[in-house]
């Protein structure tokens, strides 16, 4: 599913080149649930990033489902984000003035499915995450645990292969935080990749695999 | 696709609704600019259509030809008199110019000494002009009472008289004046009919009235007046030509004859209505684009505003726009995102500007007394700019929302 080989990123800061990663290789087979840990500054969000396609490569391969994704354009990119990958942030990212429902439609809209349909599968993915009762609010109207869910329904809308989730209980409470990771569980054991950045290893713990980095290289990966 | 178009619209709207107060001012920025364009644009076109109309009643076919007394006249300090007696008009009105369908001598009364015209105990402060038959056809006058001169009304030195309606209304009032008699000097005529109105407004509001009030003028047999004046001389020719562009050809033609008779004392030159009216509509063409520059001004002013909303706009939102190619939108979809906003913000001002524009021009033309000119042309300009407006002080702000990195945009706070 997800093929890094020796991937290099640095980001430059005025005169100073900051290297992030260094030469990261990781392998991901489809259906499995990776957990990326480590500090702050050790390169998971970064790596999380380029695993998602919202970030490109200074050097190395990146192939995620056949697609070769370091010799993609922009507008590939978009595509690849659009059909291949859903987005589960920690802070839900969801359009402030417009409703649940029509923030489960956007991938669609960028797919090109006409506004009946969209609006028939953005009900039915918030009904999988049993919050369709509140399909009509916006988001400020709705508590932390109902908007990840609404965010979850607008990643998993387009039925993605691969979750992409950076923090997503990181501003939840420890019991809402649970029931988002046994969402993920279910979606995992329904056949979705996860990825997964995270520093509670609580969380981490219902993941299939970990993965902790340090400085910018991969220090320990661990099936649990 | 129009589910597609009605979908960016759509989330055009969203994004406006946001900003209510902001995208209203911009509006309204470009409604002003679109009006005040339009205003100017229907009250120039008014004006000139005013003009025109007023010209015509001259007729447009006509020319003047007098003497020059300038320096193409060899014996200006030297000769006096009009240059043209009765022999030369009796020689160019007898068919020798092809161009000129009809002439007519003019012969201006009282030069220089003011001459009493009354009639019993009203008067009148009207220009005398000596005429021949065809004049009122070619001034385009109706006669509106009574009767047009005749032939024999010239031949015999008749006293009588055909009166422009100021002069017919300050001599007999509201009642019928043919067949009234009145004194021009101490002679004595018969009023045989009376012209119609000719509207001035415009030519009066610029001061042209002059001594040529139309509407107070008194015709008489132009050989009555001669013998008045004890002369043979006329003041000048007004001829109308074949047709409005051999309208030069003709003045030519008479001065030809002219020349051939008195070329070694006289020198003529012409006018006509061809070039006053060519004349007229540049100098309008002028000031109508002075008044389009102006107006375009505020034209700008509202692009700024728009530029200003959707700079802001792309700002507030950097996050969304993250968000929306995480989700997978291109460049191009973002790009038309923000187009589409400043569009429809610029758009609405046309529309708001093209209703307050007519508003504007009905009430100018109410002022001004111009007629009111409606152009479809004008609405589609107008709806044309605002548009294009729109996508150029849309397009800066649309263009770096289109390039934000997705993962910058999504870290911004």
């Amino acid at each position: 599913m997800i093929n890094l080989t020796a991937i290099n990123k640095s980001y430059r800061v005025g005169e100073l080149v900051l290297p992030v990663l260094r030469d990261v290789s990781l392998e991901v087979p489809a259906g499995e649930f990776v957990a990326i840990m480590g500090p702050s500054g050790s390169g998971k969000t970064t790596l999380l990033n380029i695993i998602g396609c919202l970030d490109s490569i200074d050097s190395g391969c990146y192939s995620l489902a056949d697609e070769a994704v370091d010799r993609a354009s922009d507008d590939d990119l978009a595509r690849i984000r659009n059909q291949h990958i859903g987005f589960v942030f920690q802070l839900f990212n969801l359009i402030p003035r417009i409703s649940a429902l029509r923030n489960v439609e956007l991938p669609m809209i960028y797919m090109g499915i006409p506004p009946v349909e969209r609006r028939k599968r953005a009900m039915e993915a918030l009904e999988r995450m049993a919050i369709a009762d509140r399909a009509d609010h916006a988001p400020s109207q709705l508590s932390g645990g109902q908007q990840q869910r609404v965010a979850i329904a607008r990643a998993l809308v387009n039925t993605p292969e691969l979750l992409v989730a950076d923090e997503p209980t990181g501003s939840l409470d420890s019991n809402t935080g649970r029931e988002i990771m046994l969402l993920f569980s279910e979606l995992n054991q329904a056949g979705t990749t996860i990825v997964m950045v995270t520093h509670e290893e609580d969380i981490a713990a219902y993941a299939g695999r970990t993965i902790r980095l340090l400085d910018g290289v991969i220090a320990a990966d661990d099936e649990t | 696709m129009l589910s597609f178009i009605f979908d960016r619209f759509n989330q055009a709207l969203y994004g406006l609704k946001d900003n209510r107060r902001r995208t209203l001012l911009s509006v309204l920025g470009i409604a002003v600019g679109i009006a005040a364009v339009m205003a100017v644009g229907t009250i120039s076109k008014g004006g000139n259509y005013l003009i025109f109309s007023e010209l015509e009643t001259f007729g447009l076919n006509s020319a003047w030809v007098f003497r020059d007394r300038g320096d193409k006249d060899p014996h200006r300090m030297v000769r006096t008199g009009s240059g043209i007696d009765n022999d030369d008009y009796l020689a160019v009105s007898s068919g020798c110019c092809p161009a000129v369908r009809r002439i007519s001598a003019v012969l201006h009364g009282s030069i220089g000494k003011r001459i009493v015209i009354q009639a019993i105990n009203r008067y009148s402060n009207a220009q005398v002009l000596g005429v021949d038959v065809s004049l009122t056809t070619i001034a385009n006058d109706v006669v509106l009472q009574g009767r047009p001169f005749r032939a024999r009304d010239i031949a015999s030195r008749r006293a009588v008289a055909i009166l422009g309606p100021t002069a017919a209304a300050d001599l007999f009032g509201s009642a019928s004046p043919i067949g009234r008699a009145f004194r021009i000097g101490n002679r004595k005529f018969i009023t045989i009919g009376v012209l119609e109105e000719k509207s001035r407004d415009f030519l009066a509001s610029i001061g042209s009235s002059g001594g040529q009030d139309a509407n107070n003028r008194i015709l008489i047999p132009y050989t009555t007046l001669q013998q008045m004046q004890g002369h043979k001389q006329i003041s000048y020719l007004q001829a109308e030509a074949v047709t409005q562009a051999q309208a030069n050809a003709a003045a030519e033609q008479i001065i030809a004859v002219l020349k051939r008779h008195n070329g070694r004392n006289y020198a003529y030159k012409s006018e006509t209505m061809a070039t006053y009216i060519t004349t007229t509509a540049r100098i309008l063409d002028g000031v109508a684009m002075i008044g389009i520059i102006a107006a375009s001004v505020s034209l700008l002013v509202g692009g700024m505003g728009i530029m200003n909303i959707m700079s802001t706009s792309v700002l507030e939102r950097t996050r969304e726009i993250g968000l929306r190619k995480a989700v997978g939108a291109r460049q191009r979809d973002i790009m038309q995102q923000f187009l589409l906003e400043a569009v429809v913000i610029s758009t609405l001002g046309g529309m708001i500007g093209l209703s307050l524009g007519t508003v504007a021009s009905i009430v100018l033309a109410e002022v001004t007394g111009f007629p009111l000119a409606p152009s479809f042309t004008v609405i589609v300009i107008a709806l044309v700019v605002s548009l294009a407006v729109g996508i150029i002080s849309g397009y800066l702000p649309a263009r770096r929302a289109a390039r934000l990195h997705p993962v910058e945009a999504l870290r911004y706070e």
